[in-house]
């Protein structure tokens, strides 16, 4: 979808931000945002509480993953955002506009993208659907056409640009979507999970565009399920459960959470030491399958007795790791199936 | 820099071509749709010639053939609350332009087929009830024509962007709107026929004065019978369209937001 320059993750350097800089500084900022909806269909009229005290920073050329369960608020904090919904308490600003008070100025500098197949014009073609959507941001005549050509070509468009939209494939309006969102060349862009139904290229390719909108200063708010995707193109992450926010930490860091959590991996380990592993103090779990066992401790000594068992058992293929993005989720979430709460 | 009202008219257009394009090719438009409207025409003309009424089929022959750009343009309020089902009135709301423009483009397609269909039926049938049509009158009668679908279509925008966001009301709405109009605008029977009430609120729809006008017209009546009605029909028809952005500014989007039926994904 972009250049084909380069694939995989494109994390560089974490730009100069200031977590909790001032206000006129930082590109987005969340104060105390709650958001009740009221359900009218149901009898008696039921609240739903999606989002409560909510403040967040993000600061210019940042991109922000907003992670969290089914139902957790993400949406509903995209929607404030970009200005389609009110905040029933708090307040938010994008580049210092409210987007209560100020929203016309805020529709100005941002994008929005969504999963989905919907929020395309399906009789118009992938070209007519971007001079649309250009023309709507006050993009005229030439600057409109060159603008759809250029991200068309980004997106890996431009072969079906004449092709009406409704013949597209999931991942092809995905694409669509990612050119639309960026039509009006916004500095802010909100994407809620702009992945479901891209290929695994495709999505791969979606990581080193977010690569080059980063590059171009522009700030990123992501909404993903995926981990591997958050951990691959996130400065920070925030982490949003039913409504509330329980951590936000930079990417690189966040296995520091699980303090004294830490994972020993070794290869060819029989059966008999991965059990004596197992019942050393302060070992969580051991999966052992194919002589490669793969240890959890929750303590830094226990890591330190688990490497001198193996050592002493004359296993020298070790490795250890701080938790990854995926498993501080799981700790902090809970593994709570498929239950939305 | 933001959109300009022209702008966005003409780039909702695209969206109107295309949507023509796939409901209609011109031998379905040609013998399905404006068989239909002759259809009706001709049946409640028709009911004219039972009543044995002097002038009765003229009327009715005038008023139904007009009516049937009605048809064509309260369509835009099922097209406009299509924009909800597509999911794209979201992302109008979030885009710095005013929707209410998009719409008044996106379903021109609509009057467009309109004075066709009326030109057609008023052109075409007229003549089997005696309403014949000079040549200097041609023009004229295209004209309220077109001023009539232009005119219903401004009370379209309005019901529309009242119902964009509830879109189970559409079919009721534009249906009963479009009964009420060939109930009490002077298509089937005169104004006066009803009660003071009812000739007061029609005052406020197009349609009864153009077809005051078409039908001066029509009797050769001077021109101040033919032009007077002309300037209520615009009046109000410009004040359906400042309704309908006022009403989707005020009191659909933002009552909206604040409600939160402005869906994004599903
Ligand atoms: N329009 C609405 N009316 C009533 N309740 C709503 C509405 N929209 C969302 N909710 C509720 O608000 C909560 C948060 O929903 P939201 O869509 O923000 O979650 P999410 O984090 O985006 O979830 P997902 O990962 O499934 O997309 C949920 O409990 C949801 O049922
Ligand atoms: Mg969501």
């Amino acid at each position: 979808m972009v250049s084909n320059a380069e694939q995989g993750p494109v994390r560089q350097e974490a730009p100069e931000y200031a977590p909790g800089g001032s206000a006129a500084t930082d590109a987005i900022v969340v104060e105390d945002v709650g958001r009740v909806y009221v359900d009218r269909r149901s009898r008696p009229t039921r609240e739903v509480t999606a989002l409560s005290g909510v403040s967040l920073r993000v600061a210019p050329g940042e991109v922000h993953g907003l992670l969290g369960p089914n139902g957790a608020g993400k949406t509903t904090l995209c929607k404030i955002l970009t200005t389609t919904l009110e905040p029933t308490t708090g307040s938010a600003r994008v580049l210092g506009r409210d987007v209560t008070g100020q929203s016309r100025a805020v529709r100005r500098s941002i994008g929005l993208v969504f999963g989905g197949d919907r929020g395309l014009y399906g009789r118009l073609s992938a070209r007519e659907n971007l001079w649309f959507w250009g023309a709507m941001y006050g993009l005229r005549r030439s600057r409109l056409r060159a603008r759809a050509e250029v991200l068309l070509e980004r997106v890996g468009l431009a072969d079906r640009a004449d092709s009406r939209v409704d013949t597209f494939s999931r991942g092809m309006k995905q694409r669509l979507h990612l050119a639309r969102g960026l039509v009006g060349d916004p500095r802010v862009l909100i994407l809620d999970e702009p992945t479901v139904g891209m290929d695994p290229v495709a999505a791969l390719d979606f990581r080193a565009l977010i690569g080059e909108l980063r590059r171009e200063g522009r700030t990123v708010l992501l909404t993903t399920h995926d981990m591997a995707e958050a951990e691959a193109v996130c400065d920070r992450v925030s982490l949003i459960d039913r409504g509330r926010l329980i951590m936000t930490e930079s990417t690189d860091a966040v296995g520091r959470l699980l303090s004294g959590y830490e994972r020993v991996v070794a290869d060819d380990v029989p059966a008999e030491l991965a059990r004596r592993v197992e019942a050393l103090d302060g070992v969580v779990a051991v999966r052992h399958e194919a002589g490669r066992v793969e240890v959890e401790t929750e303590q830094p000594s226990a890591t330190s007795a688990v490497l001198s068992v193996l050592a002493g058992a004359g296993v020298h293929r070790v490795s250890t790791a701080r938790p990854d993005l995926g498993e501080v989720y799981l700790h902090l979430v809970g593994r709570r199936g498929m239950a939305v709460t | 820099m933001y959109p300009s009202a022209l702008h966005l008219v003409r780039y909702g257009f695209l969206n109107a071509v295309a949507d023509f394009k796939a409901t209609y090719t011109w031998r379905s438009w040609l013998f399905g749709w404006l068989g239909r409207m002759f259809a009706q025409v001709l049946f409640f003309t028709g009911l004219g010639r039972v009543l044995d009424q002097p002038g009765a089929v003229r009327y009715l022959a005038l008023g139904n053939a007009l009516m049937t750009c009605v048809v064509d343009t309260m369509a835009v309020v099922a097209t406009t609350s299509g924009e909800r089902r597509a999911g794209t009135l979201s992302l109008l709301v979030a885009s710095p332009a005013d929707p209410v423009w998009v719409f008044v483009g996106r379903s021109l397609h609509w009057p467009i087929s309109g004075v066709a269909t009326a030109s057609a039926a008023l052109f075409g049938l007229g003549p089997i009830f005696g309403i014949t049509w000079s040549a200097s009158q041609v023009p004229l009668v295209v004209l309220l024509t077109a001023l009539t679908a232009l005119g219903t279509y401004c009370v379209g925008l309005f019901l529309a962007v009242v119902v964009v966001n509830v879109p189970r009301l559409r079919n009721v709405v534009s249906n009963c709107a479009y009964l009420a109009m060939m109930a009490f605008c002077g298509v089937q029977v005169p104004v006066g026929f009803w009660p003071r009430g009812i000739q007061a609120v029609v005052q406020a729809v197009p349609l009864t004065h153009t077809l005051r006008a078409l039908r001066a017209v029509s009797d050769n009546r001077p021109a101040a019978d033919v032009f007077g009605p002309v300037v209520p029909a615009l009046l109000t028809a410009g004040l359906w369209l400042i309704a309908a952005v006022v009403t989707f500014r005020w009191l659909v989007a933002v009552p909206a937001r604040r409600a939160g039926t402005l869906d994004l994904s599903y």
